[in-house]
């Protein structure tokens, strides 16, 4: 009965830190352009199968596996360029409620091409092989799960030192708090916008290319991770990095409980918390100091 | 420009009221489908428009509609059918009130979007675990109804009859929404959505105005669901998640929010490239989405404000302001 406690556990830390990998680019993009980037989860797929075009259904190695989550990156990347300058950058005087059509826009743009490019078929994909074994430590311990977690960790602290501590970071949040403030004292608002969406739109492909593995690659794992990124990006306090990494491992951590202590209510879990959280806490758990 | 509205509206009623006898019966079963839709998405723009709120659930109130009704047909109660859009649009307002309630007190702005956003999507949940409504599958095969109307009956299994029986209960649900929006209560709505500090000074009641606006959108919303189960014949939890949410919002914005019309537009807009592209897999999404990129880049105000502004610059009166 512990074991199984233990093992619920740890598969929440696993889907807690795959949901952070896809909602750190949605909390980043939250906290410039100041809307829910409905396209993140269709650009994390994207970066999925880009990956899973790149390496077939085994990556022959580990690094090639990294390499091809690294490619989906910069290709997501690129895209972010092409959106920024296309879209959101003439958007930026307009109500957010445009701001967030043009974004469902891209979704349904990149949902279409999707199942243009990639058909509509189901596809399970393998670690590679340095990943696929398992430990025993009472329970059966995926590597691959190990992975995932240290890439969320990895990824929050330069996300949070490269926030807080460098200087490039700082300049990314002073857009983010006050743009026109941030561009009478001479900052470059709009370059500085543009590497934060880039950043974002990369941090999306590098899920998928890092998250490939870890569940059925269709058309639809866009949809569930976002639901998640949503939560979280509330949870957390709309735009807080460190508030969404605390929210991801929350809402884990209750969708894997859930499965061991209520079987017969598959699901509910997450929503439930969501409710009760944001009602206890409406600004979240770190609260930004723009909003 | 005010009689050239006037006109098109009246064609466009014409064409609904005509519609059987003018198109193969595909079309119609579309457009008896749009005129749920933009009922639908009047009952949101009410909202959005009027209260300045932003709901991302409000597929759940439709699905109120719609699944009482769906049970209603296929498990035979006895109960005239007439009844039973008043009593889902009832029950769809109850739950909205117990909704606002609860969630206005804590929440606006992006968080009442996403706490909308998260109860609808419990409620998928929460039809998933339920036998009676079919699960994940959803209540199907329901039979129409024939209703008795004291003097004569109103048999549903004729097309013509369920397509005026949703025609007409559509017309009387966007006469009555008009006839909010435009009295007391919708020009107190406007200022509160312009500017809520100040409506507040004036003496308005902020909290309990947004929750009147939240119970009657829920209720127009269930009264739309409610007229999808004689009319599709099938009800499943997708006319309950986040996408069907996000339906009413694009033909909002399509449209043109500003405008009580914009919706209807919106849903036309929609519907009609939802079948001009239905034979392309992804195309329909390409177009689809490509369109909502192009009216927001180019025509912000949607198709009824981009045809106000041409109007008004061939007039020569030119707005000239950035908007």
């Amino acid at each position: 009965m512990m074991s199984l406690y233990l093992y619920a556990i740890y598969n929440g830390l696993v889907l807690g830190l795959a949901i952070f990998l896809v909602s750190s680019g949605l909390t980043l993009a939250f906290g410039i352009m100041k809307i829910f980037n409905f396209a993140h989860g269709a650009f994390f797929m994207v970066g999925a199968y880009t990956a899973y075009a790149l390496t077939g259904q085994e990556a022959s190695s580990l690094f090639v596996f990294l390499g091809a989550a690294l490619v989906a990156a910069l290709l997501i990347g690129f895209v972010g360029v092409i959106a920024d300058f296309a879209v959101f950058r003439r958007l930026a005087g307009v109500p957010a409620e445009y701001t967030l059509m043009a974004a469902f826009g891209i979704l349904l743009l990149s949902n279409g091409v999707s199942k243009i490019a990639f058909g509509q078929a189901v596809h399970t994909v393998y670690p590679p092989e340095a990943l696929s074994a398992f430990l025993d430590v009472g329970i059966p311990v995926s590597v691959y799960g190990l992975f995932i977690i240290g890439a969320g960790i990895v990824v929050f602290l330069a996300l949070e030192v490269g926030l807080n501590r460098l200087w490039f970071g700082k300049l990314v949040l002073a857009v983010a708090r006050d743009p026109w403030m941030a561009n009478v004292a001479g900052l470059r608002v709009q370059r500085l916008k543009l590497f934060s969406v880039v950043l974002a739109f990369a941090l999306a492909g590098l899920a998928g290319g890092l998250l490939v593995a870890n569940q059925a690659l269709s058309l639809d794992l866009g949809h569930s991770y976002l639901l998640y990124a949503f939560c979280v990006v509330i949870v957390g306090g709309l735009g807080s990095i460190r508030g969404a990494f605390i929210a991801s491992i929350l809402f884990g951590l209750a969708e894997s409980l859930n499965a061991v202590v209520l079987p017969s209510l598959p699901g509910i879990a997450t929503y439930s918390l969501l409710i009760i959280l944001v009602l206890i806490r409406p600004q979240g758990l770190y609260p930004e100091l723009s909003q | 420009m005010k009689l050239a509205a006037r006109l098109s509206l009246a064609v466009l009623l014409v064409a609904f009221l005509l519609a059987p006898f003018l198109v193969h019966p595909g079309l119609v079963f579309i457009a008896g489908f749009a005129m749920i839709q933009i009922v639908f998405a009047l009952s949101w723009n009410l909202l959005f428009s009027y209260a300045g709120l932003v709901s991302f659930g409000h597929a759940a109130f439709f699905g109120i509609g719609a699944y009482v009704s769906a049970v209603a047909l296929r498990y035979g109660w006895h109960i005239n059918f007439l009844l039973i859009p008043p009593i889902s649009a009832v029950l769809g307002a109850a739950a909205a009130f117990l909704v606002a309630i609860v969630v206005l007190r804590r929440a606006n702005g992006i968080q009442f979007s996403v706490l909308t956003l998260a109860l609808s999507q419990l409620v998928v949940v929460l039809i998933g675990y339920s036998e009676y409504l079919g699960h994940d599958e959803g209540i199907s095969a329901i039979p129409r109804p024939v209703i008795n109307l004291g003097i004569a009956t109103l048999d549903l299994n004729n097309p013509l009859a369920s397509y005026y029986f949703v025609i007409v209960i559509g017309l009387i649900a966007i006469a009555l929404i008009w006839l909010v929006v435009h009295g007391p209560i919708g020009r107190t709505m406007q200022a509160v959505r312009i500017d809520p500090e100040r409506a507040a000074f004036v003496g308005i009641d902020v909290w309990r105005l947004r929750v009147v606006a939240f119970t009657l959108s829920g209720g127009f919303a269930a009264l739309a669901g409610s007229l999808l189960a004689p009319w599709a014949q099938i009800v499943h939890p997708d006319y309950v998640n986040w996408l069907a949410s996000a339906q009413p919002l694009f033909a909002t914005l399509l449209g043109g929010a500003g405008f009580f019309w914009g919706p209807v537009v919106g849903v036309l807009g929609l519907a009609w490239l939802n079948y001009a592209m239905r034979t392309f897999v992804g195309l329909s999404e390409i177009m689809i989405g490509a369109s909502l990129l192009v009216v927001v880049l180019l025509a912000p105000q949607g198709i009824l404000g981009a045809l106000r502004d041409a109007v008004r610059r061939r007039r020569g009166k030119v707005a000239g302001e950035h908007r």
